[in-house]
């Protein structure tokens, strides 16, 4: 028997910034939903790319919206990339501010998810 | 003090007027992203981690008591009571809302202040020595000119869409106070033999992916003829500058490629040409509107005051806490009887560079009743009075000391360079601000800190290298492999006089274990270290090795 | 026939391009106006003139202006094509081709036009632009007036404020 742990299954969801206030926004059903918890998670790649597609037709709503990966971490989702748990969030150095304030399990589960991957929806290094 | 005339404060409305209108056309989805975006940027306006940000631009690093009490209200109502002081002496606000920030721009134009140009590439703030006024080795106040190049700069059409940002900085002290060998154009006020006034232009500096500093490319330019030069490095970067590939694009990697000589050349030739067909003197600024400019600033009302503040004495007798505040935080100042006094932002466990609305308020009421009205933002994240009488001291140092902004440290191991990181920025592989919380921790007994002595640290959260990193006696740059956070540190860089790029010090580090490799370094230092060295000096006799050994052995 | 904005002392109205923009791939068309590549007009550029046509050079972005300077009094139109809006190199393209050299035809702006560019183009001695963002001339009416005042000089010659200044203190 193998002692190579099981490769997380891994989902995608569709997140972006709001273009009026910069709020970071996950889709879910054609709407977009401040907190993580609400995010709509696809298993596969075409149910995700047409979601993204969709988002993209929203230009006066949404900037850049892009595909993160995702898991469950004792049934919680989690994102994968560190960046994207930060932008859950909010700023590390202050528990006090940003999403993380609302609290709940699945902020818990982000909090102590540990390990990271490259993000998957990492877009140009610079903004031009 | 430079006071707008009604000329600039129209500039500013026209500019107010024009970013809301553009705003309307991005919602009203006549402008795309990628069309607004370079628009936004030239207003200093970034969609970051969390939210918007906006870097309002503290031009040449100068305030008075009513732009501070404004930045305090703007930062109150529209961010989360705080702003963040940078290293290219902006500020900062989080949580910012595109909606909202037409309105901002407005508030900030009611006293002066702006966003204009603190990004985008087009030229950026101009900086100067953050001790202008005060500093007796300067040869003239180098706001004036930083202040020419402002107007000079702002709304250039034909320099607005370069290969890349630009950054200028003007210093008039031996004594090099504004990293004038990192940036793009780094200008210092010296006298020639006859006793002219002029320039010694040093261009090609930066940080970032590939760090250079900056050649001198002319040892001498008459001050009447500096805007027009500036045009002709500004011409020569606009049309030769890479721009297949961003990193590549900065003015630094022109001067590298070309050489210094053969960059200066054709800097000359074209200045050359601009003399010979009169577009240089329709450029250069009269000599009349420079003196116009000089006038607009001010003279400060300094008083006849002995050298020597019974007062002031007394109080560092009384108490060593006081005492040790001077040693670090008051420097001499040109007039008797006054000190420059600088207010540290990097008390032990907060955010490096931050400051609350509540203590920008009260920063303002400090300027205002005891430096003539005035306060400077400094490239190392913190904010200085220029201006302090002596007998002052003890009360400017009792309410910094209510307000928590009385840590004695400045140059010290806690006084701390550090960008936002991966807390806030889009562009970071890692965090910097818990990195910069850990090492000063560590350091936080002020006579710990003063016994280690000067010590530089400088982190930043990725190689666009906004902490300085490079040029930090320690530096520290966060990485990401394979999705943690590391670290890579570099040791002996330095930004000042002695500008040098610092060297690698080996593998980086995971995150929890860089404040220890701090401790190691430190430790290293005080064992080998020779009467009078700092850090930085031991580092440079001893080499690397010694402190190599030393962290990797404790890492394993 | 394809329409531009072009400046009529000063105000942006539309007008007939009476220049045909010939790709280098097709042949040239045997009679009007054309608007032609750098390479094209110097092999076809001295002929077209002969036969009393009138010709206008595209330059893209890495072309200087200093290889069609000795040939500008035969070019009634150029054109500097804009890559991308954010390649700011035309604009001291067109700064050195009515400064320097003294060019007084027609400066016109191709390729990623925008109105938001549109007061740099106009300062630095553009007078024609083709846009690329479906704007009018009504809507650079507007953003060309923006800005009451300048803080330095350009090929447009409005007066800079240090100018204002100084006249206002001798009146003074």
């Amino acid at each position: 028997m193998s002692d190579v742990p099981a490769k997380p299954v891994l989902f995608k969801g569709v997140t972006g910034n709001r273009l009026a206030d910069g709020e970071v926004v996950f889709w879910a059903d054609g709407a977009w939903r401040e907190r993580f918890a609400d995010i709509q998670l696809f298993d596969d790649p075409a149910s995700a790319d047409a979601a993204l597609a969709r988002a993209k037709a929203q230009p006066t709503v949404i900037v850049d919206p892009y595909l993160i990966d995702v898991r469950f971490d004792d049934g919680l989702p989690v994102p994968v990339a560190y960046r994207e748990r930060v932008r859950a969030l909010g700023p590390t150095i202050h528990p006090d501010m940003g999403k993380q304030t609302e609290g709940g399990a699945v902020v818990d589960a982000i909090v102590h998810a540990s390990g990271a991957a490259r993000s998957a929806g990492r877009i140009n290094l610079i903004k031009r | 003090m430079y006071r707008y005339d009604a000329l600039d404060a129209e500039m500013l409305a026209d500019r107010t007027a024009e970013f809301r209108t553009q705003v309307g056309r991005r919602v009203a989805g006549e402008l795309t992203e990628e069309q607004f975006k370079p628009l936004r940027l030239m207003n200093g306006l970034y969609l970051q981690l969390h939210a918007y940000m906006l870097r309002i631009a503290i031009p040449y690093g100068t305030l008075t008591s009513r732009k501070l009490h404004r930045l305090a209200h703007i930062s109150r109502v529209y961010s989360r009571g705080y702003g963040h002081f940078t290293t290219r002496c902006n500020l900062q606000l989080h949580w910012i809302k595109l909606k909202d920030t037409p309105d901002i721009l407005d508030l900030l134009a009611e006293v002066g202040l702006h966003s204009i140009q603190t990004s985008g590439n087009c030229i950026r703030n101009i900086t100067a020595d953050p001790y202008a006024g005060a500093n007796a080795e300067e040869v003239d106040d180098p706001r004036v000119w930083s202040e020419t190049i402002r107007q000079w700069s702002t709304f250039h059409p034909e320099f607005s869409f370069l290969p890349r940002k630009f950054k200028i900085a003007v210093g008039a002290a031996p004594d090099d106070r504004t990293a004038a060998r990192i940036y793009d154009i780094g200008l210092k006020l010296r006298r020639n033999r006859e006793g002219q006034l002029g320039f010694e232009v040093m261009v090609g500096g930066g940080l970032g992916r590939t760090p250079y500093l900056a050649p001198t490319i002319r040892e001498f330019l008459p001050t009447k003829d500096l805007l027009s030069y500036l045009a002709a490095i500004l011409r020569v970067y606009n049309r030769y500058g890479r721009r297949d590939n961003i990193w590549k694009a900065r003015i630094k990697i022109l001067v590298a490629s070309l050489g210094a000589e053969q960059f200066a050349r054709q800097v000359e030739a074209e200045w050359k040409t601009m003399t010979q067909s009169g577009e240089a003197a329709r450029i250069d600024a009269p000599e009349a509107e420079v003196a116009r400019i000089r006038r607009a600033f001010g003279t400060t009302p300094f008083k006849d005051l002995p050298a020597v503040s019974e007062a002031f004495e007394a109080a560092k007798a009384a108490d060593p806490a006081f005492a040790r505040f001077v040693r670090h935080n008051v420097l001499p100042h040109k007039v008797p009887g006054y000190a420059i006094v600088t207010i540290s932002l990097k008390a032990p466990g907060e955010v490096p560079g931050d400051c609350s609305s509540d203590q920008m308020d009260a920063i303002a009421d400090l300027a205002e009743r005891y430096s003539f009205d005035e306060a400077r933002n400094h490239f190392e994240q913190n904010l200085v009075l220029p201006h302090v009488a002596l007998d002052d001291l003890p009360a400017v140092y009792a309410e910094l000391e209510r307000i928590g902004l009385a840590t004695p440290n400045i140059g010290l191991a806690t006084d701390i360079i550090a960008c936002p990181g991966l807390d806030y920025c889009t562009l970071a592989n890692a965090r910097a601000i818990p990195i910069a919380q850990d090492i000063a921790r560590r350091f936080a007994d002020p006579a710990v800190a003063e016994e280690v002595g000067e010590l530089r640290i400088k982190i930043s959260g990725c190689i666009n290298a906004c902490g300085q990193h490079h040029v930090g006696h320690i530096g520290i740059l966060g990485v990401d492999k394979k999705g943690e956070e590391f670290y890579q540190l570099t040791l002996g860089g330095s930004g000042l006089e002695d500008a040098r790029l610092g060297e690698i010090l080996g593998p980086a580090l995971p995150g929890p274990r860089v404040a220890e490799a701090v401790d190691v370094l430190v430790d290293t230092y005080m064992k080998e270290r020779a009467e009078g060295e700092r850090f930085v000096d031991t580092f440079r006799r001893i080499g690397l090795a010694p402190f190599k050994a030393a962290v990797y052995a404790e890492a394993h | 026939m394809q329409k531009l904005i072009k400046l009529d002392q000063g105000r942006p109205a539309w007008v007939e391009d009476s220049f045909l923009d010939v790709p280098d791939e097709e042949p040239t068309p045997g009679q009007g106006d054309v608007l032609v590549s750098f390479a094209r007009f110097q092999e076809e550029g001295e002929a077209l003139a002969a036969a009393g046509r009138k010709v206008g050079v595209r330059l893209k972005a890495d072309e200087p202006v200093e290889a069609l300077a000795p040939f500008l009094d035969r070019v009634a139109v150029v054109a500097l094509a804009f890559p991308k809006f954010r390649d700011g190199r035309q604009y001291s393209q067109a700064v050195l081709l009515r400064d320097r050299y003294g060019y007084t035809g027609e400066l016109r702006a191709v390729g990623d036009v925008l109105l938001e560019q549109g007061r740099f183009m106009v300062r630095c001695g553009f007078d024609a632009f083709v846009p690329a963002d479906g704007t009018a001339p009504d809507d650079w009416v507007g953003a060309l007036a923006r800005y009451r005042y300048v803080y330095q000089t350009a090929v447009d010659r409005r007066e800079p404020n240090f100018a204002l200044r100084l006249r206002a203190a001798e009146g003074a």
